[in-house]
């Protein structure tokens, strides 16, 4: 390795913010047509580390090479001009505009100074068929499934004839055919030579797709590795400093109480005749594929969405939410699958976000500080929960996602629900923080509350729940019980039993 | 869902907007229905028809602009009082004399450009949000003016009258000029790289600069257009009033106007997506509502409630409508 020069190199990077020091001494560098993984929790520096190789952040001290030549990037543009396209996390889809010009935004293609749609049509269809996909130029970057979004995100790093292509967590919002699809583009890309450097924190995929892994902890490079020398034990160890095996919380031992929530023949546009029940000190997964209708049974218990019901019974009462107010008031809580856009306050103290419920049903002339709303209660109940924020004034949005999450729960422990659903409650959150939230589950559970997990976390999916719902087109297909296997569980979530028809689609 | 069936593209409707044939078909019947109710036929012929044409172009002209700043997420609270300033400035300094009237109209139009840029760079550069920023520019700017004019000063000469006042045969200077800007308009929106810009920053402020488009420079230009659009409203009603007077841009309510026909258009008020014709179909909306009203001999306030009822209505149908075919 030593004779060639490696795509990328980045040497002892160092950053310190005001009071952190971010990254200290960080190196790593691939190969041309590698797949590099980059792993760590949050916090750990990957963010400032992608975000200095992207010219958004200059480092303190380091160096950065491009095939053996030092380059410095001063500004988002030079980077991407010397080939470094960056696919960040929340997608940068225009969802007005076509395909075709969001491939090309930024260099769009003109002849006289006058744009020149149709290469830009005809290019942007070349690059799609490239990556296998028939997404059409013309249609709106709006009106894809995530999915294609990030098909076409790919397809803007490949316009700017991208040499290293950076994924933060790309698969975070897509389930799991999708996912794997993703997977077979980025090792089909990497083949045509551009070097990947993949974020996550799934280690199947990471497993899947990764030629190499480097581990951050800390700001420091713990090691970097070949796949075939780390398997996922070693890997989650060296980033969290403790195993596997602790990783999903025991299940209860002792039998379920009575059924909690009870609902018979639940239908709207999305579901079909959805019928099941969860009990006291149950946790129960609800596993499907996206548009499985999982999502929408979910908005519909919480009252986001109308639906008929036969029947619907919360601890033996009939309850039928028309509206979030009611079904709060019926004794549901949720945790969104939206943090930041049906969650938090962002602008907002901790404290604030974690009395938000309460104050949404306090009596109007009730002081806003009055029990259980008063700073030293809230400030237990974030406390017990273990969120780590510089101060519970801060904001909202300097917070991890994992102390984010954890707030929202801390915000509905002050109203302590009958019925907790949780709705991909670990999306985008670090492997110590998902630990506690399937920890926290369990307390809830064993004190006697009603869990329904929702998630396109099939792991999450096996290793937490007592039992496992599996929905396909807008319909229960079938349950199974906690523990097993993911093969089990998808051979039910994509079964074709039935003709696929119109509304399927 | 799989990738294996095509994915379609968006269905014509959904890539341009419905509202300009709308409003220009509506405007249409409302004229030409109230001209028959009230008797007055001879409204439909030439003259009643490029009086009405006539009407829209002081509005028109500034809200061209309007929709640039929209359309790239902006907004501009200040061009009633640089019309007025465009207007006053074009008089006072022509003072009836046709030998200075290109120095004016250049010296008005280097003042706008640079008010553009005042506004763009408070914005993008001092992250201001563009509803303080030229807000507070617009007081600064009347308060400039009203300072140093407190009646219409100078004049403008025989010659700069025939801006507003002459014509290509039956078709006035000005309505010609008004839909040539608007064509210039629509092209730079749809074939040049900063139309594409424009909408990249408007959708997207965040992911346009990291793909690499220089937004400050994308907010400014916006905003240059704007400001120029606005100059030249000034020059157009300095030339049809015969002299500017410090009031005159405040008095048309061009700033909350041009704003409203822009939505009224289809235009997303939080940018990235809209056009210049449903701005124009906009115009001839209100153009027609006041044209209307004359002949019908009802006084001015009722005008204003239904425009604002238009565009409440006018905003309220398109966020339903684009609710409707998210979910």
């Amino acid at each position: 390795m030593e004779q060639a020069a490696l795509a990328l190199e980045m040497l002892d990077i160092t950053k310190t913010f005001p009071g952190v020091q971010a990254l200290d001494a960080v190196s790593f560098g691939c190969a041309r047509g590698e797949v590099h993984a980059l792993c760590g929790e949050n916090g750990a520096g990957k963010s400032t580390l992608i975000k200095i190789l992207g010219g958004v952040y200059r480092p303190d001290g380091g160096t950065i090479r491009l095939d053996g030549r030092e380059v410095a990037f001063s500004h988002p543009i030079v980077a991407r001009r010397a080939g470094i396209s960056i696919i960040h996390q929340e997608l940068s889809l225009l969802p007005q505009r076509s395909v075709a010009e969001n491939i090309f935004l930024g260099v769009e293609p003109t002849r006289f100074g006058i744009l020149d749609r149709r290469t830009m049509r005809d290019e942007a269809g070349r690059l799609l068929r490239r990556l296998g996909s028939s997404i059409a130029p013309d249609s709106l970057a709006g009106d894809l499934s995530i999915a294609h979004q990030q098909i076409v995100e790919i397809a803007k790093a490949l316009a700017i004839d991208a040499r290293i292509l950076v994924m933060d967590e790309p698969t975070a919002a897509l389930d799991r055919v999708d996912a794997g699809r993703l997977l077979d583009l980025v090792r089909k890309v990497s083949a045509e030579g551009v070097t990947i450097v993949y974020i996550s924190h799934r280690m199947v995929e990471i497993q899947a797709v990764a030629d190499r892994v480097t581990v951050l902890k800390d700001g420091r490079t713990v090691m970097t590795t070949t796949l075939a020398e780390a398997p996922t034990g070693r890997l989650v160890r060296a980033m969290v400093g403790r195993d596997l095996a602790d990783f999903y919380p025991p299940r209860s031992s002792l039998p379920p109480g009575p059924p909690t929530l009870n609902v018979r023949g639940a239908a709207n546009g999305q579901l079909h005749d959805v019928s099941f029940e969860v009990r006291a000190g149950e946790i129960v997964g609800v596993a499907g594929l996206e548009g499985s209708g999982k999502d929408a049974l979910a908005r519909a218990l919480i009252g986001d969405e109308p639906f008929e019901v036969e029947a619907m019974e919360i601890c033996g009462r009939a309850a039928k939410p028309g509206h979030p107010r009611a079904a709060i008031q019926a004794g549901i809580g949720r945790l969104s699958d939206d943090r930041k856009r049906e969650g938090l306050l962002m602008q907002q103290s901790v404290r604030d976000n974690a009395t938000l419920i309460e104050r949404a049903f306090a009596p109007a002339l009730r002081s806003p500080t009055a029990e259980p709303m008063s700073p030293q209660s809230t400030d237990k109940r974030l406390i017990q929960l273990d969120v780590r924020a510089a101060s519970f004034e801060q904001e909202a949005q300097f917070l991890s996602g994992g102390n984010q999450q954890k707030v929202i729960i801390a915000r509905w422990l002050a109203r302590d629900p009958e019925i907790f659903i949780f709705c991909e409650p670990t999306r985008g959150v670090d492997v110590a923080a998902k630990a506690a939230i399937y920890q926290i589950m369990r307390d809830l559970a064993r004190r006697g509350r009603a869990i329904l997990m929702i998630s396109s976390d099939l792991p999450e999916i096996i290793g937490v729940s007592d039992r496992i719902l599996i929905m396909r087109e807008g319909t229960l297909a079938g349950e199974l019980p906690g523990g097993a296997t993911e093969e089990e569980v998808m051979a039910i979530a994509v079964a074709h039993d039935r003709e696929p028809h119109a509304m399927a689609s | 869902m799989s990738d294996q069936q095509a994915i379609a593209p968006a269905p014509a409707w959904r890539r341009y907007s419905a509202a300009p044939p709308l409003l220009l078909v509506g405007s249409i019947l409302l004229y030409v229905g109230v001209a028959l109710w009230t008797g007055q036929t001879r409204m439909l012929e030439t003259d009643g028809v490029i009086g009405l044409l006539q009407r829209m172009v002081g509005l028109g002209i500034v809200a061209l602009g309007q929709t640039f700043a929209i359309i790239a997420g902006s907004i501009d609270l200040s061009v009633a009082n640089l019309i007025s300033v465009a207007a006053v400035l074009a008089s006072f300094i022509m003072q009836g004399r046709a030998d200075m009237m290109l120095a004016a109209v250049l010296i008005v139009l280097a003042v706008s450009a640079l008010v553009g840029v005042v506004n763009g760079a408070i914005i993008s550069r001092l992250q201001v949000s563009p509803f303080i920023a030229t807000l507070g520019v617009g007081l600064i700017l009347q308060g400039l003016l009203s300072a140093s004019f407190t009646d219409f000063a100078g004049s403008v000469p025989k010659e700069f009258q025939l801006v507003a006042y002459s014509t290509f045969g039956v078709v006035p200077y000005s309505v010609a000029a008004l839909f040539a800007l608007a064509a210039l308009a629509s092209f730079v929106l749809w074939a040049t790289r900063f139309g594409a810009h424009l909408y990249a920053v408007g959708g997207n402020a965040e992911g346009a600069r990291l793909a690499g488009i220089r937004t400050d420079l994308v907010t400014i230009g916006a905003h240059v257009v704007c400001s120029l659009s606005a100059g030249l409203t000034g020059l157009y009603l300095a030339s049809r009033l015969r002299s500017g007077a410090p009031w005159v841009g405040r008095d048309g309510v061009y700033d909350l106007e041009s704003i409203a026909v822009v939505v009224i258009g289809g235009t997303l008020l939080a940018g990235g997506r809209g056009g210049v014709w449903g701005t124009l179909a906009g115009v001839l909306l209100f153009a027609t509502l006041d044209a209307a009203f004359n002949m019908l001999g009802v006084s001015a306030y009722p005008k204003l409630v239904l425009r604002g009822a238009i565009v409440i209505l006018a905003v309220a149908v398109y966020t339903f409508r684009t609710r409707g075919h998210v979910a």
